[in-house]
């Protein structure tokens, strides 16, 4: 349980911050070409606590999937695990840029962030999580 | 790897993942989608990208099944459902994110959220139920020495 929450704290901290470098600082611009597809800063400001609570939502739930069927494997399970959920999650991307006037090239730059976000968000818990050892009596 | 089953595996997960994003998103919350006309392209363009929604789906199930057959190597409707459920949530997790980005309603946001996580526990179900190892694997395992 301790090697759980380590993993998961880690795990969000880098989210965190990678989330904001990669969204807020490098596509910043990026976004500012489709204002019409975004709320107002102040109206993302209010709603921040959404934004903290999707992305623990996604790293309590990597963490729970990598505990119960991949622990063990260490940072290359992991790793594993990450590109696994990542390129299914680029197929939910391009379902949503059919439906989305969202540009091409923010569909790309936020698929090659996701797949390097998920492959050290997955070698990050692999590191730290570690199962249990059986009790020996 | 079972490659035969994991072809039917894959084939039922494509089916069933596009009958339920047509029947949820497209037909059950048409009309909570259309309250935000500004976040979806005209009905007349979606035809032309439609290629791009069933190439999605594709790539959407091939993955998600080769993650059921690492983590439910043996196969089963239950364990696969359980993947199904957790990997609904850590996609429910941007939905969330997006809500506090773009200007969708809070009945897109449950719609969303709801149908991930039905979508893919079914889904892994599916998955869980077909897929099975090749009878060698499973002698191996067996013969494996403790």
């Amino acid at each position: 349980m301790k090697r759980f929450i380590l993993a998961f704290i880690a795990a969000y901290i880098f989210l965190f911050v990678w989330g904001w470098l990669f969204n807020g600082v490098l596509l910043k611009d990026v976004y500012a070409e489709t204002p019409n597809l975004w709320r107002s800063q102040s109206e993302m400001a209010s709603l921040f606590h959404w934004i903290i609570i999707g992305q623990a939502l996604v790293v309590f739930s990597f963490v729970m999937i990598y505990a119960s069927g991949f622990a063990g494997g260490g940072i290359s399970a992991g790793i594993r695990l990450g590109l696994l959920l990542e390129i299914a999650a680029i197929g939910m991307r391009l379902g949503f840029y059919a439906l989305q006037p969202i540009p091409g090239k923010l569909i790309l730059y936020g698929s090659i962030g996701g797949v390097i976000e998920m492959i050290i968000v997955g070698a990050m818990v692999g590191a730290i999580y570690k199962p249990a050892s059986p009790r020996t009596s | 790897m079972n490659w035969k089953k994991f072809f039917f595996a894959f084939i039922a997960a494509f089916i069933f993942l596009f009958v339920f994003g047509f029947l949820w998103y497209a037909t059950l919350m048409h009309d909570a989608h259309r309250e935000v006309p500004t976040l979806l392209r005209p009905e007349a363009d979606l035809k032309s990208y439609f290629g791009w929604l069933a190439l999605g789906q594709f790539v959407m199930a091939f993955f998600f099944t080769l993650l059921c057959t690492r983590y439910v190597p043996g196969g089963r409707a239950g364990a696969g459902a359980m993947l199904g459920l957790l990997v609904g949530l850590v996609y429910a997790g941007p939905h969330l994110i997006s809500f506090a980005v773009q200007p969708l309603t809070f009945k897109i946001l449950c719609g969303w959220i709801a149908g991930a996580v039905i979508q893919f526990t079914i889904a892994g179900a599916i998955v869980g139920a077909i897929y099975k190892p090749a009878a060698e694997q499973i002698m191996n395992v067996k013969e494996r020495p403790r």
